[in-house]
Order: structure tokens, then C-alpha cells, then sequence
């Protein structure tokens, strides 16, 4: 079987793709996926949404670019929660992916299909977006390793957004030397993308973790498994020499509803373009007035989490409400980051565990509320919010063989010593890969 | 009544606010866009420094308070010719806020100076369809927002007009095609208010104005209640119009717009002056040299090009008066001409030095700035000057009476300028013939 036919069969099974490239070219040096809020001039870009079918973007996304220029071939465009709404990769309209560990299972999400890609795929890197723990909770989920870098690491040009200022493009991929290897390819400043124009260069030079906060809230409300996998993994570490102490950091608990709300005011803006004129899905009735018109191709094609969102995100930054919310998650923001700046000044990265529970499966996830599936991402959410850089490695695994990740996070701009850790855990930790059969 | 406008200027840039697309007019509809200024998902806004200066600039003219650091906004509202759903302005960190701007001896305040970028326009045919032309989308404007200082429209008529005047010179605005002026008129005669949207030209503004004061007072009066509403103006038939019902900027949902960044300004703004505007100038002029008040005013509205090389000729020859004299006479006869020749006015001064030095005759004088000024060679402009000069000395012998009469009044003159611009059949400007009377008159004495 040749890599792409072998990629065709398992994006069959375990639904990875929104869509697959249609003539990939064989002789490239290696193959790479991009999460689908990603452009790509040669496959379709639709965020995982119907309102976007048929959109065909005239330019790459800078990440996609470099990779390109150096060397690798796109294969496809993977499988999202809809614009980045969801925890679990189940609010996508081209296929859920299935989790390779239990096929019952999440992938995780947003970028449920870019960990799943990583995990089934030989010697893979995949390409995504991180807004509130969309990287790190699919790589745990899927047993690989996932990297969100600082905010304004990478240019954002061609990324979809969905919520701006938090929004960071990462890479996902079973092995950590990938990741070191492709982040140099795409980070640096890009005069397409302000955000990414105030960054120091980035050096990899091997700089190694020496002590660790963990939060001692981080270790409440864990599921058993995660838990006692979590525990193990911190001796590993004093067995690899680091330090690891226990730390009150109060302020982290504000991360998560913070990131909710200015997630959802941006990404309600963000949303705001999409009504059916210039591009995507087009064929309302012309003949309504256009707001009319508007209303019409937004609730036919929008799905339930996406007019959520939109719903949550106006109400947070309209009249009183603005106050109360919108700008009160501002400063949450500020607190959030204070925090980590102060406990940074004596460890040289914050460890927790990813996801406080493993993947759930799917009739699980059909029973929860957003407002449930929102609290799972409450260890991933600071990071995000603070735009800190932060990875998911492999620590464990439950007892019905679901892979657990732990998340380290450094202060901005050190993705150095997350990167080294994450290559001597590889050495440390014995990594499972999921049986793949076709 | 209370009367507030929101003036929008397009900032002279050559490309849009946040792409390089062409600021020029375009051949056809949506030919100056590209991914970014439409909106397609994935570009981002990288803003134009260019804009940034001309907010600061107008800012200081306007004595705003400048912040150390601004950003800008996201403005959220429907409409087709938003490309991207959201209008980028500036809410609460503006480039400028809180200025002042006198007409007369009347100080209007000036709420705050954004930045923005206009949307693009909607073209409705009949009564069915409309198009949507992008090339407008992503254009830079200021917006200027004043107090409710006036209290009637031709005072924002006025206010307007000197405005105007600043702003072109204050950021090299031409004053052509689509680079024209729009205005929001904010009115009320009692207590809630109502806004005509988008009204185009100073006579409009008053018009738009009046009529909106005239029917608020007609509903108050009749014991009816004024409804804060958005309305439009209707140009041919002089009225307004209810557009749509009353909006607040809460209801607009603004969030900071996370893709720019924030900017420090500080430094940049320091390092910016301006120019004077025609109001300081004039002052500046008048207590400088001791001119009156209307020759200053008057000297710097016919062209601050002029009023600058007065100042040039009076730091040559030391000579205030006849620097007033020269200029107000034979230059600014001769100023369209000059300024269309773009040439060096160091060459008038040099000659009004020698002039100063009595190297040359007055005539002389005057024929040769005529000739430097207007490219003319000297012959003729003698031929022509003799030929004046002879009318004006024959009509003068005739009627000795109207040399006594012209001590006493300045305006007898006019008798002068009738009879010459007749015998002329108008070839001479009127104030071509007043200096050359009142050399004659000179020499007469």
C-alpha cells in the first residue's frame, strides 16, 4: 500500500479529513495536515461549517506556505468542531473522527482531526489552531504530543479566526523531534500578521526544565485514572532530577470563564462576515431584504454550538453586559498572566494535568451541556488565555488502555526548555501507539 | 437648540487602510480590492502609517488631548456593504480627544478625533436589486465629533467652512472627485435629539439643519414628543427623512480589535508639527506686524502661499509697510498666476530690495514683478502699464474732484475701476487698477 492509498483507507475509518487533497504528489519529501481553518488555495477551507462549502481561499495561510517551500506536501484538510466551537470534535460537519484508541471515543477538539492524524499516521505533523485548549486536549486525548507557542510566535495570516486574541497556530505530531524540527519552518515575524511582528527570535538551544509548579487546584475534581497517572508522572520527573514543588496560583480559576466569554465576543464578530455574499455558501433567496437574507443562510447553515456562541459572544459585549463581562474577562486576563509571571520567577514551568478526565465517548458527550463540556477544558484554558506556551505529552494510560496527557507551560517566548523536555520524556516515558488495523 | 456634527475626512493616503490597494478612483465597480479589504476569511488589517500621522495631524490641529497609546475597535452592524461584518474604528482610546476649535471668539468643543475605515457603497436600481462596489471598502477617515456647541445652523455652517479650510491644509487634502466631505448633523430643539446622516456640502449641512429645527419645533409645539431616530436627508426636495429607530453606541457591541495591537503614539506625535492654520496664522500676522485684523484675514484666504511671502519680503527690506503695500497691491493682482508657475517668490523680494534700496523706480518695481510674476516680458508688460496708466491719468485730470474725495474715502476708488474696467472692456483686474491709481495718486501729491 502506498503512503496516500494507506492514508485514504485510514482517513475512511477514522474519519480525519474534511477533505482530502485530490492529486497529492508522491515524491515529496514528507506529508503534512492542516487543520481546516488553515487556507489552502488548493483544497477547500470551510472551518468545519456548511456556510463555508465551496470556499476555495486565493492564497495559502503563512504556515502552510513555509511548509510547503520546505519540502512537504499538504494531504488534506482535517476535521474540526465548527469555527473552534467545542470540546470534543463532534460539532463538525464533515465527519466526527474517531478516537484510535476506541473508536466510541472523542478525538478530542477543536482539532479532533489534526491529533488523530498525528496518532495513525507514520511520522506525521499536522498543522492547527489553539484557542482554549485546542491543541493540548486532542493530543492528550490521542496519545501525541501537541504544541500551542506563545501568542505572536507564528504569523496568523490565513489562519480562520475565532477568537483573535487568543488564537495561536501549533503543531501536533507523535514525535517531539517533529515538533522542534517544523516550529523553526513556521515561526517568525511575518509583515502580513502584526501580532507576530514583536517576537524575539526564536532559539532552540536545548535549555532544560529544572522545577516545576504544579497548582494545587489543578489536582481537585481529577478522574481516578488521570489522577494516579498524573502522580507517577511527577516521580518520573524527580527521577529525571527536577524539582517539583506544590504552588497556590488562586487567580487560574478565573482563566477558564474569561476565555469563554472573550472567545465568544471575538468569535461573534469573527462570525459576523459570514452571511452568505462573496464566498461560501451563496443560494438564499435574493429576493428577501438583506438582513432577511442574512438571517436566512446564517440559521440554515450555522450549526447549534456555532449560534451559541454568537448568541453568548453579542450578549457579553452589548449594553450593560459589556461591562460586566467582556471587559471584567479583560482583566481576568491580566490576573491570569500576573499569576503565572510571579510564579515563574522562582519555577521554570507550571505542570498540570491536560485534561482532568480521559476522552469521553460519544454518548457520554450527547448527554453534557456546553456549559459541562466548556469546564473540561479548565487546566487548558489558562495557558491560552494568558498566551503562554504550553505542550501536551503523553503520561499515562487509563485501565481500558485511553492514553492521559500532562500539560507544561513556560513563560512567553520559551518554547526552548518545553521543547527539550518534551524530547527527554520521550526517552523517559514508553509511548503507546494505538493498533491500527485496515 | 443644540447642534453637534460628526465630520468625516478621507485621509489622503495612496493605499486603503489596512492593504496596499489604490486609494485613486477606480475604472469599474470592485477593480481596487483584494482579499483583504473584502473580508475573506483568513486575511488580517495591517494598518497605514500614513493614517496614523493624519489623525495625529488633525488632532493638533484641533488642540486635542493625545493619548501615549491608542488602539482601535471593532463596530458591529449588518449591512451588505460591510465586508467584514465589522466596521474597525476607534471607541474608547481615539487618537485624539477633548480639543477645542474657535470660530471667532466662540470656542466649539471637540469631543474626539477616530480613525477609521469607510465601508463600501450600495448601488440600488429600481426597486429590487442592488449591487455592492468595494473599491470605497477599507478607505481611512477621520471622524471628528464636536460637543453640542452651536446653537444654529448657519454657525455650524460656519464652522464647517473654517474647518474645512484647516483640515485641507493641515494634511495636504485635495480639495477634488470623491475626496469630498461627509457629515453627521446632530439636532435637538428639546431634549431628545434626532441625527441626519450623511449629508454632503456646507449649503446642505444648513439646509439639513434648518428643516430639522423647523419640524422639532413644529412637533413640540403641537404638544407632540421627538423620537431619537437616524434620518436621512433628501437633497432635491430640501427635507429629511426617518431612516431607522434610535440606536445607542451601546447597542453596537464594540470589542477591541485584537489584530493591530496597540499603538504608542507618544514619540510619533511628538515629533509631528503642523502647520498653522489660516485662523492662527492671520493672528499671528496681525500681532506680529501690527496689521489690522481684515488685511491679515484677508491676506492669508487668498492664499497662505501669499501671506508667506509677505513675511519673506518684510525679513528682506525691514519694511512692514511697503511690504503691506506691494502685496496687497501689484502681487496678489498677479498672485493666480504666480502660483500656477510654480515659481521661486524669493525672485519678488529680491526685487522689492532693490526697490527698498532705491536702485530702482517704483514703476519699475511694478513692471518688474508684473513680468516675474506672470512670465510676461517686460515689454509688454510696460505696454501694458503705460496703456492703464494713461486711462487712469486722463480720467483723473478730468474729474480732480474724485482725487480730494479719495483722501477722505477709501471706496470713492470704485469710480476709478468703473471707468477703467469699461474702457478696457474688463482686461484689467480691479486691483491691477487700484494700485496703479494709487501710485498716481502718490505722484500727485
Amino acid at each position: 500500500m502506498t503512503d496516500i492509498s494507506r492514508i485514504s483507507a485510514l482517513n475512511e475509518k477514522y474519519s480525519i479529513f474534511a477533505r482530502m487533497a485530490d492529486d497529492p504528489k508522491t515524491d515529496s519529501e514528507f506529508l503534512f495536515s492542516a487543520e481546516d481553518n488553515l487556507t489552502s488555495k488548493d483544497i477547500e477551507t470551510r472551518c468545519g461549517s456548511r456556510i463555508l462549502d465551496g470556499h476555495r481561499p486565493v492564497f495559502d495561510a503563512y504556515v502552510i506556505e513555509k511548509m510547503k517551500a520546505y519540502g512537504g506536501e499538504l494531504i488534506g484538510k482535517t476535521n474540526m468542531d465548527e469555527f473552534g466551537a467545542g470540546s470534543f470534535c463532534t460539532n463538525s460537519s464533515f465527519g466526527v473522527p474517531k478516537n484510535p484508541f476506541d473508536m466510541e471515543r472523542s478525538c478530542g477538539g477543536a482539532a479532533g482531526g489534526s491529533a488523530c492524524a498525528a496518532a495513525v499516521i507514520e511520522d506525521h505533523i499536522s498543522l492547527a489552531a489553539s484557542t482554549n485548549g485546542s491543541i493540548c486536549c486532542p493530543a492528550s486525548f490521542c496519545g501525541v504530543f501537541g504544541l500551542a507557542p506563545t501568542y505572536g510566535r507564528i504569523s496568523k495570516f490565513g489562519l480562520v479566526d475565532c477568537s483573535n486574541s487568543i488564537d495561536k497556530v501549533g503543531l501536533i505530531s507523535s514525535d517531539p523531534k517533529r515538533i522542534a524540527e517544523f516550529l523553526p519552518v513556521i515561526s517568525g515575524k511575518d509583515a502580513r500578521d502584526p501580532t507576530s511582528c514583536a517576537q524575539p527570535p526564536l532559539e532552540l538551544k536545548g535549555r532544560k526544565i529544572k522545577t516545576v509548579a504544579v497548582p494545587k487546584d489543578a489536582l481537585s475534581n481529577l478522574s481516578k485514572d488521570v489522577a494516579s497517572c498524573f502522580d507517577s508522572s511527577l516521580d518520573a520527573l524527580k527521577g529525571m532530577g527536577i524539582e517539583v514543588d506544590t504552588v497556590e496560583m488562586p487567580s487560574l480559576k478565573y482563566a477558564q470563564p474569561a476565555c469563554t466569554v472573550i472567545a465568544a465576543a471575538e468569535a461573534s464578530t469573527n462570525l459576523a462576515s459570514y452571511v452568505g455574499m462573496r464566498y461560501g455558501q451563496q443560494d438564499g433567496d435574493l429576493s428577501l431584504k438583506f438582513d432577511d437574507y442574512f438571517t436566512s443562510v446564517r440559521t440554515e447553515y450555522f450549526g447549534e454550538e456555532v449560534k451559541k456562541r454568537i448568541i453568548l459572544g453579542t450578549f457579553v459585549r452589548m449594553g450593560e453586559a459589556r461591562e460586566r463581562y467582556y471587559m471584567k474577562s479583560l482583566k481576568a486576563r491580566h490576573l491570569v498572566i500576573s499569576c503565572y509571571k510571579k510564579v515563574f520567577e522562582d519555577h521554570d514551568a507550571v505542570l498540570t494535568p491536560t485534561m482532568p478526565i480521559i476522552s469521553p465517548r460519544f454518548d457520554e458527550i450527547s448527554m453534557m451541556t456546553s456549559a459541562g463540556s466548556d469546564q473540561a477544558g479548565r487546566l487548558t484554558a489558562p495557558p491560552d488565555l494568558a498566551g503562554m506556551p504550553h505542550i501536551s505529552v503523553p503520561c499515562g494510560y487509563s485501565g481500558n488502555g485511553m492514553p492521559i496527557g500532562m500539560q507544561m507551560v513556560t513563560d512567553h517566548w520559551n518554547e526552548d526548555p518545553l521543547l527539550t523536555f518534551a524530547n527527554d520524556w520521550g526517552s523517559v516515558f514508553d509511548i503507546k501507539r494505538p493498533e491500527v488495523t485496515l | 437648540m443644540k447642534i453637534g456634527l460628526e465630520i468625516h475626512v478621507q485621509l489622503p493616503t495612496e493605499s486603503k487602510m489596512f492593504c496596499s490597494c489604490p486609494t485613486t478612483d477606480a475604472d469599474a465597480p470592485n477593480t481596487h480590492v483584494c482579499p483583504i479589504c473584502l473580508g475573506m476569511p483568513g486575511t488580517r488589517p495591517v494598518m497605514n502609517r500614513k493614517a496614523v500621522e493624519c489623525g495625529i495631524k488633525l488632532a493638533k490641529m484641533l488642540n486635542c488631548q493625545i493619548p501615549d497609546t491608542m488602539w482601535f475597535s471593532r463596530k458591529t452592524y449588518f449591512y451588505p456593504d460591510m465586508s467584514k461584518g465589522v466596521q474597525v474604528t476607534q471607541f474608547d482610546h481615539a487618537v485624539g480627544s477633548k480639543g477645542v476649535y474657535h470660530i471667532g471668539k466662540k470656542p466649539i468643543g471637540i469631543t474626539k478625533i477616530q480613525i477609521e475605515e469607510d465601508p463600501g457603497k450600495t448601488k440600488r436600481f429600481g426597486d429590487k436589486s442592488s449591487l455592492v462596489d468595494y473599491n470605497r471598502a477599507g478607505m481611512p477617515l477621520a471622524e471628528i465629533v464636536t460637543d453640542p456647541d452651536f446653537s444654529t445652523p448657519a454657525e455650524a455652517r460656519e464652522f464647517l467652512k473654517q474647518l474645512i479650510t484647516d483640515i485641507r491644509r493641515t494634511i495636504d487634502l485635495p480639495g477634488d472627485g470623491e475626496r469630498s466631505i461627509r457629515c453627521d448633523c446632530n439636532i435637538s430643539v428639546g431634549i431628545e435629539r434626532c441625527e441626519v446622516k450623511n449629508v454632503s456640502g456646507l449649503r446642505n449641512v444648513e439646509r439639513a439643519l434648518t428643516f430639522e429645527a423647523i419640524r422639532q419645533t413644529k412637533i413640540l409645539k403641537a404638544g407632540g414628543k421627538i423620537e431619537r431616530e437616524t434620518r436621512g436627508f433628501d437633497e432635491e426636495r430640501g427635507v429629511t427623512f426617518s431612516v431607522r429607530k434610535k440606536e445607542y453606541e451601546s447597542d453596537y457591541g464594540y470589542i477591541e480589535e485584537p489584530d493591530i495591537g496597540i499603538f504608542h503614539i507618544r514619540e510619533l506625535a511628538d515629533s509631528i508639527t503642523i502647520k498653522e492654520s489660516h485662523v492662527t496664522m492671520a493672528a499671528r500676522l496681525s500681532k506680529e506686524y501690527g496689521l489690522d485684523e481684515k488685511t491679515a484675514n484677508q491676506m492669508v484666504l487668498t492664499s497662505v502661499g501669499l501671506a508667506e511671502l509677505f513675511e519673506l519680503i518684510v525679513k528682506a527690506t525691514g519694511d512692514v509697510q511697503m511690504a503691506v503695500s506691494w502685496t496687497r497691491g501689484t502681487i496678489s493682482a498677479n498672485w493666480k498666476a504666480f502660483e500656477a508657475s510654480g515659481k521661486d517668490p524669493a525672485g519678488i523680494s529680491e526685487i522689492l530690495v532693490r526697490f527698498g534700496k532705491g536702485e530702482i523706480t517704483d514703476v519699475e518695481t511694478d513692471m518688474g514683478i508684473k513680468s516675474y510674476m506672470t512670465g510676461k516680458d517686460a515689454k509688454t508688460v510696460k505696454e501694458q502699464n503705460a496703456d492703464l496708466e494713461h486711462i487712469i491719468a486722463e480720467y483723473l485730470d478730468a474729474h480732480p474732484e474724485i482725487i480730494d474725495e479719495m483722501r477722505k474715502n477709501d471706496k470713492t476708488v470704485n469710480r476709478v475701476i468703473g471707468h477703467a474696467m469699461k474702457e478696457t472692456g474688463g482686461k484689467y483686474s480691479s486691483s491691477d487698477i487700484v494700485s496703479v491709481t494709487k501710485r498716481l495718486l502718490e505722484s500727485k501729491l
